[in-house]
């Protein structure tokens, strides 16, 4: 009896001994934030190629999908503005089409033609805006020009606008198309069980082992943890939040997404967490239900085919899908009181 | 001797604990509950070192049980990083945004800073992560 309890006591310390080192955790100043690789078993040279991998396709996607810096994106928004059709590659084409269509499906509450509005704003910059906020006739003068996705058309892979007005910034769901790529070129390295985070946004593939992935939601008005879910499979996490970018100007703040119909910061949302298999169409779906608010949130979830999601809005109550409180467990207490909404 | 000629009584009585064995099995029991509660169970959670990456891709593991103040060069300037109390956080920043000073204190085991244009982060570590990642 006591060498069979000793005996299992050994294999206990060393199982925990080993859980951690079975992740290979990597992290990359790349795609203009923060990205973490979390890679479970397999060897490390597999490990090391694949993030290595996954770093370079980083590194290219922003070149090309960079709103401002001089680039792809940026000669494409000058021929729209000098009224000229241009040619695309494979992948802008693939970027206006979803942009487009993910347009439409929330309303035209995720808008990425607004990139004059955005730049308005001064969010066109690497070290953020600094304020003043722009007058209210300038942005009058934008929204009247109302750029559309719909403005754009694809014919023979040459782009044409109907409105040189439209700007296009792919801010909005370029990081949920980063990290889609991401996770691709890993399992073309033959990693099935990972997460890529690229600055707090996040696609999980697999199991960490045993268990499905854990992952924290950031309470938007402290720098804990408010809640947490289990992730497994194939899912994205997604968050919009007013505390990610913005700038102060005389006690007040304004944070970067832009409600395309008022042309200033959306009003009564916090934050938004989106769950969804895409991390292109979780991206875009955080936006498009900040922009909604509390008010009509569940109304753009339904339009956008997401059933998963939860917003906090700027008085920090909680607003969430029947589908989403069925996962997430709250990490302070006593947790918040929480309003299950229908999409 | 057969194993048919052990009587009853015998074997009874070998299979009664005695006092080393119900000693060891109460050691085990409260082994059990702490390797799960350190391992397993999510208490916790609090990072016991961190790990600074500067511009240059120098990497610096700092202890976080003791208070101190760092300074990191980078690209922009110095970037001052603050321990205290078992966090850390950047409370000077050459940068604009200063969006790594509002990333506030640091504690729990996986969570991060960085400013990206000094091209400095900061990672807690620990053995007992309580998530595998967060979402912001």
């Amino acid at each position: 009896m006591s060498r069979g309890l000793l005996l299992a006591l050994v294999l206990l310390v060393s199982a925990c001994g080993q859980r951690e080192a079975q992740v290979h955790d990597t992290q990359l100043l790349v795609f203009g934030t923060l990205v973490n690789v979390s890679i479970w078993g397999g060897d490390k040279d597999t490990a090391v190629a694949a993030t290595s991998a996954v770093e370079q396709r980083l590194v290219q996607m922003h070149r090309d999908l960079h709103a401002w810096q001089p680039g792809p994106l940026t000669r494409i928004n000058h021929a729209i503005t000098a009224r000229k059709s241009v040619q695309l590659d494979s992948e802008q084409a693939l970027l206006i089409r979803r942009g487009t269509e993910l347009s439409r499906q929330s309303g035209g509450l995720f808008n990425p033609g607004i990139g004059s509005l955005i730049g308005l704003w001064g969010f066109h910059s690497d070290d953020g805006p600094h304020g003043p906020p722009p007058g209210d006739a300038l942005i009058q003068i934008q929204l009247a020009k109302t750029p559309r996705m719909s403005d754009l058309h694809i014919k023979d892979g040459r782009l044409h606008s109907d409105n040189p007005a439209v700007q296009l910034d792919f801010g909005g769901f370029a990081k949920g198309y980063a990290v889609d790529e991401a996770i691709r070129t890993l399992r073309e390295h033959h990693v099935d069980n990972a997460i890529v985070n690229a600055g707090g946004d996040l696609r999980v593939i697999g199991r960490h082992g045993g268990r499905p992935w854990r992952i924290g939601i950031r309470d938007p008005k402290n720098s804990g943890v408010i809640a947490s879910v289990e992730v497994a499979g194939d899912e994205s996490v997604f968050t919009s939040g007013d505390y990610e970018r913005y700038f102060e100007y005389q006690g007040r703040r304004y944070h970067h997404i832009i409600d395309p119909r008022s042309g200033y910061p959306a009003m009564g949302s916090s934050s938004v967490t989106i769950l969804s298999k895409e991390a292109i169409v979780a991206d875009a779906a955080a936006t498009a239900l900040f922009v909604a608010g509390p008010e009509a949130w569940q109304t753009t979830a339904m339009a956008m085919g997401i059933d998963q999601a939860m917003l906090i809005d700027d008085q920090g109550r909680v607003y969430m899908t029947p589908s989403m409180a069925a996962r997430v467990h709250f990490e302070i207490d006593p947790p918040p009181p929480v309003q299950i909404v229908s999409p | 001797m057969t194993e048919a000629a052990i009587p009853f009584r015998s074997i009874a009585g070998a299979l009664r604990p005695t006092p080393g064995d119900i000693v060891i099995a109460l050691l085990a029991t409260v082994l059990l509950v702490v390797l799960y509660t350190h391992y397993w169970s999510g208490i916790g959670g609090e990072g016991e070192r961190a790990r600074i990456v500067s511009a240059d891709d120098d990497v610096y593991i700092v202890s976080l049980s003791e208070d101190s103040t760092l300074t990191v060069h980078g690209p922009l300037g110095d970037s001052v990083i603050e321990i205290h109390q078992g966090r850390i956080r950047f409370t000077e920043s050459p940068c604009q945004g200063k969006q790594c000073i509002h990333a506030g204190w640091l504690h729990t085991a996986g969570s991060f800073a960085a400013c990206l244009p000094n091209r400095v982060s900061v990672t807690v570590l620990g053995r007992n992560r309580h998530f595998d990642s967060i979402n912001y």
